[in-house]
């Protein structure tokens, strides 16, 4: 029976997965105008730091080059949030206000993956392949030498940012249910993540460094991005990455429990 | 975090709620001729909006303390981006200008952007409601303009505690308020910059008339609007012939125009001639939205029940 267990929830995405592609593929006009925004949006970013860059040959201690491989790596990253759960996360508001909830926790599913995985946006997947283009031009233009342990480190630390993000998106998701109307969940995630966008070494000073700290011990957003990116293009620290694995199963712990707290609070409306 | 009163229905942003329509039923068949009733009838729109605005603090709130962070990071940002240049200015911009510019981008963003406007007309006409325009006698883009005034209007107010502490705050960026004429032309700027920033978006969703799906092409607009509004940066950062071109567009007063006129960097006859150019822009985009309404009217099939 536990042995079942994996195979039952791999076996049910994998569905799931193909379920939304064929949807995504049925509209497919609308698959690439979203490719085209997202590509757009790159663009502007690439325009903003060239345009910065011309100014100043250094940020926070990050050369243009290295500054650019943080850049894709918080694409591809975002992107991948964006794929897998942000669709998701967005809808749980509408659920909880309309009642509609009560049919996915009837469901004999995990309620978290049902919520939070119920559907894949494969539109914003294109997102990683552009942030992989970008890390890689990076790589090319420092002149890199290939390293197969730093590349599976890298993964590595890639997946935990990943389960971090996930993990501070589905704990913003479940605020909703006191708050009603959190319709803005996709803004409060854009605004909540600024804070992984930018290396932390910018954290620094009087006032900024107790907020660096902060977010990087306490709740360690700050993890995200930097990690994977510092271990590949900076330095390799070992007590970091250790600390990351080790943050990334307590902050996956914590938000699951707080989601399953936040649901014995639905109060179930209108049904 | 407050619970909600109620669990109504949280508005689509266009709905008339009941209220609305129950007192504009109240006033008789002679409501149309007076024009006093016109302005009670579009105050009760204004009043009703208000009221569905303010029926989720918590939500609100909670997001207002959250649109800090990105100014904390954009502070960081900018300070390692001068540090790193090992220059006092750039652009014509010190760090401290920099940062008292982005910061007065957010005050031109809350007046001039729009969120839901264009979108909320496309799926109108789209879904077939927008023939209760025709029924009932209000102007589209009327109605919308005084419910966008009303949120307008809430969102500043509910926002002006925690916008003063962050000015308070950043005091230090600044060299205290500008004289009396600058502070009239940036509070100018910042009307004329809400008129073009609802015209503008009225037209982006009256194209819905010959598309049906404009969200995307929303989107598109958006995110360069994000950009060339001069929201990221100040336009003179921009190599040129970039940032001249850019401040001959429209955008710019969506973000750019507004901040620089407050920072005392457009005086005079340049000041004089972008204002009216403001003007001009408002003009262009109103006409335009109505242009497209008439026209998009007549193609207009009311699908749906």
């Amino acid at each position: 029976m536990l042995n079942a267990w994996p195979t039952r929830y791999l076996r049910l995405y994998w569905n799931l997965g193909r379920y939304t592609l064929n949807r995504e593929l049925s509209f497919r006009g609308n698959f690439l105008v979203k490719i085209s925004v997202e590509v757009l949006w790159l663009g502007i970013l690439v325009a903003f730091y060239r345009t910065v860059f011309a100014r100043t040959s250094l940020i926070a201690g990050w050369p243009e080059d290295k500054y650019f491989f943080f850049v894709g790596c918080f694409f591809a990253l975002s992107g991948l949030i964006e794929a897998l759960f942000l669709e998701n996360c967005n809808d749980f508001a509408e659920l909880v206000r309309t009642g509609d909830l009560d049919f996915l926790l009837l469901r004999p599913i995990d309620e978290q993956f049902l919520i939070s995985c119920r559907k894949v946006d494969w539109g914003s997947m294109p997102n990683v392949l552009m942030g992989a283009a970008v890390m890689g031009a990076s790589l090319y233009s420092m002149g890199w030498q290939f390293d197969p342990w730093l590349i599976l480190i890298f993964l590595v630390m890639f997946a935990c940012g990943t389960a971090i993000a996930y993990s501070f998106m589905l704990a913003l998701t479940a605020l909703t249910v006191w708050m009603v109307r959190n319709q803005s969940l996709m803004e409060m995630w854009w605004l909540f993540s600024s804070l992984a966008r930018y290396p932390k070494e910018i954290f620094n000073g009087t006032w900024a460094e107790p907020i660096g700290v902060f977010f990087t011990f306490v709740l360690p957003i700050l993890l995200v991005v930097n990690v994977p990116a510092t271990t590949m293009v900076q330095a390799l620290d070992p007590k970091m990455v250790a600390f990351t694995l080790v943050a990334t199963l307590g902050v996956v712990w914590v938000s699951r429990r707080f989601f399953q707290y936040a649901l014995r609070s639905y109060r179930s409306a209108s049904s | 975090m407050t619970l909600p009163d109620t669990l109504e229905p949280a508005s689509q942003g266009l709905q008339p709620t009941t209220d609305f329509e129950a007192k504009t039923d109240a006033l008789g068949p002679e409501r149309a001729t007076s024009p006093l009733s016109t302005i009670r009838k579009y105050y009760k729109i204004f009043r009703a909006s208000l009221v569905e605005r303010m029926a989720y603090r918590g939500d609100f709130f909670f997001g207002t303390i959250l649109r800090f962070l990105p100014m904390i990071t954009t502070i960081l940002l900018w300070r390692a981006i001068y540090e790193g240049s090992g220059q006092q200015s750039l652009a014509g911009f010190s760090y401290r200008e920099m940062i008292a510019y982005l910061l007065l981008t957010n005050i031109s963003r809350m007046f001039s952007s729009m969120p839901g406007l264009a979108g909320g007309i496309a799926r109108e006409i789209r879904e077939g409601t927008l023939k209760r325009y025709m029924i009932q006698p209000v102007d589209m883009i009327g109605y919308l303009l005084c419910y966008r005034i009303a949120h307008k209007v809430a969102y500043i107010v509910t926002s002006f505690i925690p916008y003063a502490l962050l000015f308070y705050v950043c005091r230090g960026f600044f060299d205290g308020l500008p004289d009396a004429p600058t502070m009239a032309a940036f509070f100018l700027s910042l009307i004329l910059g809400f008129l073009i920033g609802f015209f503008f978006e009225a037209s982006v969703g009256t194209v819905g008339f010959w598309f049906l799906e404009v969200t995307s092409l929303l989107y598109i607009v958006m995110t360069l609007n994000f950009f060339i509004s001069g929201h990221m940066l100040p336009l003179d950062l921009l190599p040129e012939p970039w940032g001249s071109i850019l401040k001959f567009l429209p955008f710019q007063y969506m973000a750019y125009f507004p901040a620089v006129i407050f920072l005392g960097k457009i005086k005079g006859a340049a000041l004089a001639y972008y204002l009216i150019a403001e003007v001009f822009w408002v003009v262009f985009f109103l006409v335009l939205s109505r242009t497209l309404y008439r026209f998009g009217l007549r193609r207009y099939s009311a699908f749906g029940g």
